[in-house]
């Protein structure tokens, strides 16, 4: 990088004027007038569109909203279907259901709970709640948002809609093969092709959340004082940014065996089962952390504000959720113990099981240490953590169990396991969420819920499901397998089974109590008051009328609990006297800031409402379900569009040339309106999900290793290798193109526009080329995938990345076309810097792809 | 000013102390584990045959183990540093400025690579105990 670019940026980048600001600048007052004129711009820029265009609107508070009330939905779904089974199982050899239905039952109402609610729905409160923890305007890809949230709804209902056809998956939440690949009918197609595209979204949304959290915090919030709930976002985050690509690459080695006869999963074949379970458990064991640590961080917020003081151990609090966030993925073989691993690797696993307890215990000292330290109100959500408390303690113990090997073998697949996953998922999952649902509902919408009936809730539900859940125990050691439909009457399991479903009607009625006062009109109600919980967090300043703008203006924050400890601070961001208190251009903007100590680089134009993002998620759906009926035409030109849709969405409203380089941004500091590269939160868009992107095919890597230790002749004896000259100009031809996208970058930067064009007409020539070539590789010597696993897995690396060379290809296209009509110029660069990154990822896919195929075999 | 507290001011005034360096133990731990199993998968399936012992094996995840300690415990001791615990007794960081920021971190770093320690003696356990592949 020369001298005079850095020189050229800084001066167009630098933020001016004073920062921190001082205790006098604050107190200077405002223009009652002219507060009244920036309060009205404001409303206008963040008005929401009214009447049935009110489904474009893309502001966090209305999608947070679709989207918890959607997630809970599904979970009202999922839990008829289990009262059913119950009914079911009421008494022996019950014929209720058939033993087919009963398998879609449990399938649907696993996969439901765990995919349609328990993950998207931390999404969906985090998307509603981070803004107001950070005092920001709203989350910064808003538009990205409301694409999620479509695409969890068609997706949903495409998943559960099909039970009504008696066509859903019945092979058991976890999917495993060969049951799976062999089941007759859509079900499975249905699971994995829905699924996907939810996970897709589900990685969408972890995305905008990681990066809402590094870079929209308001100015001096540094990492040392941000809310926990943003640690745990963060930590969250990067968890499904880790876990789901193992699960989306296996369902993409599972479609291709289902679809095309591709015989991964096939043992006959070379294929191994295994395979799956070690990928979807890699998922899976963090998934349950996943969904666990959210409620944490919602008793977080929680505890303190019940105590009313600070929590006591905030980094041995930061410890346990980075510390938990790594241990989680070491326990994935702790779900395999029967499955003839060696002792030794079993061993490793049964350790990590134990040692992750101690973060979470120490998380529930912090809370324990800081009630008994505070002054306690009583309140409602503390009633809920504390039932919480007592029945995940009742599960963590029975995890312990489970988690020495030899018991396991004994209650393997029996009911004690479904006994205690419901006590985990009850006591880690669903009463902390309903405690935060009680605490963050006047913050939601601006009214409170019923007291007296949120204490009919809490005590219906905790003893029905007290009732249901803990003889099941007894079951489970009494031999009565999960998964059966029905059993017979004479072993001593029915009167367990009785009591078990009258349980389960009682834990509904609670349920049912709670949906009421939730959802019942309150429109008569007087609003709640603006801080009820007298909590110490910034989400507490929001005022009772919603304006849609999230904060009147964005504060300067330098304590962990800015309402307790910043005097004033609410009054003055109501009068407008800290930063972005208005929108003289009359759009949408928000700070941005720096990742550890965030000071303030950029105020951010953010999308508005738009029906872009609506057609892009519907035509994303077409591309993922028509594939599930084997249409694949109408599947592919649903693809196109919605890529057509993306591109028209990216051009006309992300990194638009400003009319000026720099804005007021408030208290006399001025900002650059546009920047690129690393400082820009476009970039960590970018960075983050290719970090999820690599993941996946790291699971796929894994894969061809799995298949190598797991028998004896990988790749078989005398078997046909690609051809390693081909695959070689393959990796530089596109290795050239790389060269050329970053070029294009660097001239352009230098003002060498003309030059960068012609770079950019080469690179994606280049890379079509290489992706010729790539397939050659493999199709010319004949590898023939469906013969067996070794050419399956070569053709599925090569397919993953021609897959991914294409979409870079496409960039190109359209960097190319930026670049022509001006919508990148030498100081406004953001997408070449963007491309450039997806690139860096992809030349990484390209190398180690052409190595794996290519010349790893030879050595093997 | 001294040459450390020179180099402290540094750190105090850029945003060198990234986010990164809390990571360093856990990634340490994941390393280890992820080796140790790879490593007694591909023994077992490659190398040795169900009952045969398998002490080449364990003796080499112990010197593993041994490394992967070391290195965690230089990460805590940069950390115990940079948290600066002994001058100035602080183990609540509350307030937004740059130091408490700078300490913030290496408290944190520093509770990691403990934790980080200990699951990576706890992976080690098996090795001691288990002398076969099945
Ligand atoms: C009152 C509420 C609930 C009742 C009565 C209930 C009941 C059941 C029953 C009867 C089964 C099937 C057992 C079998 O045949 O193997 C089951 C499985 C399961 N449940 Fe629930 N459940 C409830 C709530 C939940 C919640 C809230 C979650 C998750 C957040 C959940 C997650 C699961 C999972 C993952 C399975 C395993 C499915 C499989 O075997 O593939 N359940 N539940």
């Amino acid at each position: 990088m020369s001298k005079t670019r850095t020189h050229r940026i800084d001066r167009h980048t630098d933020p001016e004027g004073p920062y921190p600001p001082t205790e006098e600048m604050l107190a200077e007052p405002i223009d009652p007038e002219l507060r009244k004129a920036q309060g009205e711009r404001l409303k206008k820029a963040w008005a929401m569109p009214k009447g049935w265009r009110y489904i474009s609107a893309v502001n966090n508070s209305e999608v947070g909203k679709w989207y918890s009330l959607t997630a809970f939905g599904f979970m009202i779904l999922a839990g008829i279907m289990s009262l059913i089974m119950r009914v079911q199982l009421a008494v022996p050899e019950n014929d209720f259901v058939s033993a087919d239905l009963y398998n879609q039952l449990f399938t649907m109402h696993g996969s439901a709970m765990m995919f349609l609610f328990a993950v998207p729905m931390f999404e969906a409160i985090s998307i509603l709640l981070l803004p107001g923890f950070l005092g920001a305007r709203d989350m910064p890809f808003p538009r990205l948002s409301a694409y999620g949230y479509w695409a969890f709804l068609i997706g949903g209902i495409f998943v559960m809609g099909s039970i009504l056809f008696g066509a859903a998956p019945d092979s058991g939440w976890f999917m495993y093969p060969p049951l799976a690949t062999q089941s007759e009918g859509i079900g499975s197609d249905v699971w994995l092709l829905g699924l996907s595209f939810i996970e897709v979204a589900s990685i969408a949304a972890a995305v905008e959340l990681i990066v809402g959290t590094l870079k929209c915090r308001p100015p001096g919030m540094r990492v040392n004082v941000m809310p926990l709930y943003a640690w745990y976002v963060l930590v969250v985050g990067g968890m499904i940014l880790f876990a789901f690509p193992p699960l989306i690459a296996g369902d993409f080695l599972f479609e291709m065996e289902r679809s095309f006869d591709w015989p991964f999963f096939d043992p006959t074949r070379g294929g191994d089962p295994m395979l799956w379970q070690h990928l979807f458990w890699i998922f899976g064991h963090p998934e349950v952390y996943i969904i666990f640590l959210p409620s944490i961080a919602i008793a977080a917020m929680v505890v303190p504000t019940a105590a009313q003081r600070p929590i006591v151990g905030y980094s041995w609090i930061v410890l346990s959720a980075v510390g938990t966030g790594f241990l989680s993925f070491g326990l994935w073989v702790h779900h395999m113990f029967t499955t003839g691993l060696p002792a030794l690797s079993l061993g490793f696993f049964s350790a990590a099981s134990e040692a992750v307890v101690i973060p979470t215990g120490i998380q529930l000292f912090a809370f324990v240490a800081t009630l008994m330290v505070g002054r306690v109100k009583m309140s409602l959500p503390m009633l809920w953590i504390a039932g919480a408390l007592a029945i995940f303690t009742a599960g963590g113990l029975t995890g312990v169990m489970i988690a020495i090997a030899p018991f396991d073998w004994q209650v393997h697949d029996s009911y004690f396991i479904v006994a205690h996953l419901h006590y985990t998922l009850f006591g880690g999952m669903v009463f902390p969420l309903i405690a935060g649902i009680y605490y963050f509902y006047p913050f939601m919408t601006k009214k409170t819920m019923s007291v007296r009936l949120g204490r009919w809730a809490f005590w219906l539900l905790f003893t029905g499901f007290n009732i249901t859940f803990l003889p099941m125990h007894l079951t489970g050691l009494k031999g009565m397998p999960r998964r059966v439909f029905t059993y017979p009457g004479d072993v001593g399991w029915d009167w367990l089974n009785m009591i078990s479903t009258i349980g389960a009607f009682i834990a509904a009625a609670g349920f049912a109590v709670f949906a009421y006062d939730l959802l019942r009109p309150k429109g008569r109600q007087p609003k709640a008051p603006r801080n009820p919980w007298n909590g110490g967090t910034l989400e507490w300043s929001a005022e009772t009328t919603d304006h849609g703008w999230g904060s009147r203006s964005i504060p300067y924050v330098t304590t962990r609990y800015p309402l307790w400890q910043q005097k004033g601070i609410v009054e003055r961001m109501d009068e407008g006297r800290y930063y972005l208190p208005d929108a003289e251009e009359g759009l949408r903007e928000t700070l941005v800031t720096s990742v550890i100590d965030a000071k303030p680089l950029q105020v951010m134009r953010v999308t508005g409402p738009a029906w872009v993002t609506l057609w892009a998620a519907a035509f994303t759906g077409g591309a993922f379900i028509l594939p599930t009926f084997h249409i694949y035409v109408p599947a592919i030109i649903s693809g196109v569009l919605a890529i057509l849709c993306i591109c028209y969405w990216l051009w006309t409203s992300t990194a638009i040339i400003p009319e000026k380089t720099k804005k007021d941004a408030g208290l006399g500091l001025k900002l650059p309106i546009y920047i690129s590269g690393p400082g820009a939160a476009g970039w960590w868009g970018v960075f983050i999900t290719m970090l999820g992107d690599a993941t996946a095919f790291a699971s796929l890597i894994f894969g061809v290793f799995f298949y190598w230790t797991a028998s004896p002749d990988f790749p078989p004896e005398g078997s046909i290798h690609a051809n390693w000259i081909v695959m070689a100009a393959a990796a530089a031809l596109l290795t050239a193109s790389w060269g050329a996208m970053l070029g294009s970058r660097q001239l352009n930067m230098n003002g060498r526009g003309d030059l960068a064009t012609a770079c950019l007409v080469a690179a994606p020539l280049l890379a079509l080329a290489g992706i010729g070539a790539m397939i050659l590789s493999v199709w010319l010597p004949g590898l023939e995938p469906t013969s067996h696993v070794y050419p399956a897995v070569m053709w599925g690396l090569v397919v993953w990345t021609s897959a991914h060379v294409g979409a870079g290809v496409i960039m190109q296209l359209y960097c190319l076309a930026a670049v022509i009509f001006g919508k990148v110029t030498p100081r406004y660069d953001a997408p070449l810097w963007n491309v450039t990154l997806f690139w860096h990822f992809v030349i990484l896919t390209v190398l180690v792809t052409a190595a794996v195929v290519a010349a790893l075999p030879r050595v093997l | 000013m001294t040459r450390r507290e020179n180099v402290e001011r540094q750190e105090f005034a850029e945003e060198r102390a990234s986010l990164w360096k809390l990571t360093l133990g856990p990634v340490t731990w994941a390393v280890h584990f992820a080796a140790s199993y790879s490593l007694t998968a591909v023994w077992c399936a490659k190398l040795a045959a169900p009952q045969d012992d398998i002490t080449l094996l364990r003796l080499i995840i112990g010197a593993g183990t041994i490394v992967a300690l070391v290195v965690i415990l230089l990460f805590g001791l940069s950390a115990w540093r940079q948290w600066n615990y002994t001058q100035t007794g602080r183990a609540t960081h509350a307030f937004g400025d740059a130091e408490n920021r700078h300490e913030f971190l290496g408290h944190a770093a520093t509770l990691l690579c403990g934790v980080s320690f200990i699951g990576t003696l706890y992976t080690a356990i098996p090795v001691l105990v288990i002398g076969s592949c099945t």
